[in-house]
């Protein structure tokens, strides 16, 4: 995450506080795939799985290789895709021991 | 076409390629070139259960686990990345699973490994929120530990950069080269490469690969299944087995719980995500630590186990080849292990033997002539 915090930093990943300047100097050292992009700095790691910073982070990295986001390759989505507490695949949604 | 001759062609960018490279360039090597077919660690490196014992059932893997055991704890100083030395707790609900690892731990003790079997007293102190019903003891593993694979190649792949070792990725490795019985280097994607050694440490992919230089490899690709919950508070420090369902829990770097366990699976079967998964895996989780019923599972993924006919590694030269090397077949523990194998293909790549002598059991040659050494345990 960011080593120099500045006074209005660009958020691009809420869940793991990723800023503008962290994707842009990972770029720079060589992290030009979004696979690789998102497990060095995390993201679309977090709750929204990647919904709110991808779509960000595809424009910024094609702006600097200046290439077609179409060109890219889009990391793999898992399931469950929403986050789901264990309980709801155990019984069904009953809790049980709960009243 | 690149048309020159590098010292050292390995053919895998994950955690076993990265390792070898670092340590060959430790010994000297100077022009390595790693060639990935997809991004670096995309294969198992990047699926696995970050987990890291030396408690397994043969001499072999206990000594050189030790040793890789020392590798990790030095170099995740030297190189700056998550490592945690939280141990290990196997979990027993049987009298004859007791009995069997109070026999290993004699065997750990005896390699200068020092488990011991707990009570459940002892279970409840290292790991405070658990359920310990039906659970009448425990194998602890002091030295075990844990560290984060993305935080590991990242780290290696930046300190090989500044050592001058090329990474070719999105490259893939066609043949393996030869004029009489001597490695002349690879053909890719992107033309002729041409090596004086080759290392292959492509996982399952090794096995095509070494069909072109005329070497079977008896491999087995079967897939394995794991998921990781939302971040939570520090709740344990050890990875916890649950031997009866060949399940484990551990807590990575941020705080989620990653956690896996056997399903009865078909080998060489593509990668797929099946629906029983999620709920066989919540319930055994559940029953250790009911609180988890509340957690929110973020990812589920499929990744292969690469197994070989004894669970153990297939480590070291191809006599039929004059400088052919593979190291493969890690059966679900090259993570691990990569370290000492690192340390080990090096010794053999530059002196042609290594030091480490009980790894010449780990050669294709064991296979070959019927030597098998089983490992017993296996879990996940």
């Amino acid at each position: 995450m960011g080593k120099e915090v500045k006074k209005n930093p660009i958020i691009i990943c809420r869940c793991e506080n990723v800023t503008l300047d962290d994707v842009e100097r990972a770029i720079e050292e060589g992290y030009t795939d979004l696979e690789s992009l998102r497990r060095k700095l995390r993201i679309g790691m977090g709750p929204c799985q990647g919904r709110t910073c991808l779509p960000l982070v595809i424009r910024i990295l094609a702006r600097k290789l200046r290439k077609s986001p179409d060109e890219l390759i889009i990391p793999t989505s898992r399931p469950p895709i929403n986050p789901i507490p264990m309980k709801l695949f155990i019984h069904g949604g009953d809790d049980e021991d709960e009243e | 076409m690149t048309r020159m001759r590098n010292e050292l062609v390995i053919i895998g960018g994950g955690i076993i390629g990265l390792f070898s490279a670092y340590f060959a360039t430790e010994l000297g090597l100077k022009d390595i070139v790693i060639i990935e077919k997809k991004y670096l660690g995309s294969g198992s490196t990047f699926r696995c259960a970050t987990g890291i014992r030396a408690s397994f059932t043969t001499e072999e893997h206990i000594t050189l686990q030790k040793e890789s055991i020392e590798l990790w704890k030095k170099l995740s100083k030297q190189l700056g990345f998550y490592y945690v030395q939280g141990g290990y707790i196997w979990l027993f609900r049987k009298d004859e699973q007791l009995k069997a690892f109070s026999e290993y731990s004699k065997l750990h003790n005896k390699y200068g490994v020092p488990t011991r079997i707990i009570t459940p007293e002892e279970i409840r102190e290292k790991a405070p929120m658990i359920n310990l019903e039906g659970i009448i003891g425990g194998l602890f593993d002091p030295i075990a530990g844990k560290a984060n694979p993305f935080g590991v190649v990242y780290a290696l792949a930046e300190e090989l950069r500044k050592r001058g070792v090329k990474m070719q990725t999105r490259t893939k490795v066609h043949r393996i080269i030869i004029e009489n019985n001597k490695i002349k280097g690879v053909s890719t994607d992107n033309g002729e490469i041409e090596a004086e050694k080759v290392l292959i440490a492509a996982g399952y992919g090794s096995r095509e690969i070494a069909k072109t230089a005329g070497v079977d490899l008896p491999l087995r690709n079967v897939p394995h299944h794991a998921l990781i919950t939302e971040k939570f508070r520090e709740a344990f420090k050890p990875l916890l087995i649950d031997w009866t369902y060949s399940a484990y829990i551990v807590q990575v770097e941020e705080g989620g719980f990653l956690m896996g366990m056997d399903v009865e699976e078909r080998p060489n079967q593509p990668l797929y995500q099946r629906n029983d998964f999620i709920p066989r895996m919540a319930r055994v989780a559940v029953r250790l630590f009911p609180w988890m019923k509340n957690i929110n599972v973020l990812r589920y993924w499929p990744g292969y186990y690469v197994m070989s006919p004894d669970s153990h590694p297939i480590l070291g030269p191809i006599e039929e080849v004059d400088g052919l090397f593979v190291a493969t077949g890690f059966s679900g523990h090259g993570f691990m292990m990569a370290p000492i194998a690192g340390e080990v293909i090096a010794e053999w790549l530059v002196d042609g033997k290594t030091k480490h002598k009980i790894a010449e059991n780990l050669t294709l040659r064991r296979i070959k002539e019927g030597r098998l050494i089983h490992e017993k345990a296996v879990f996940g």
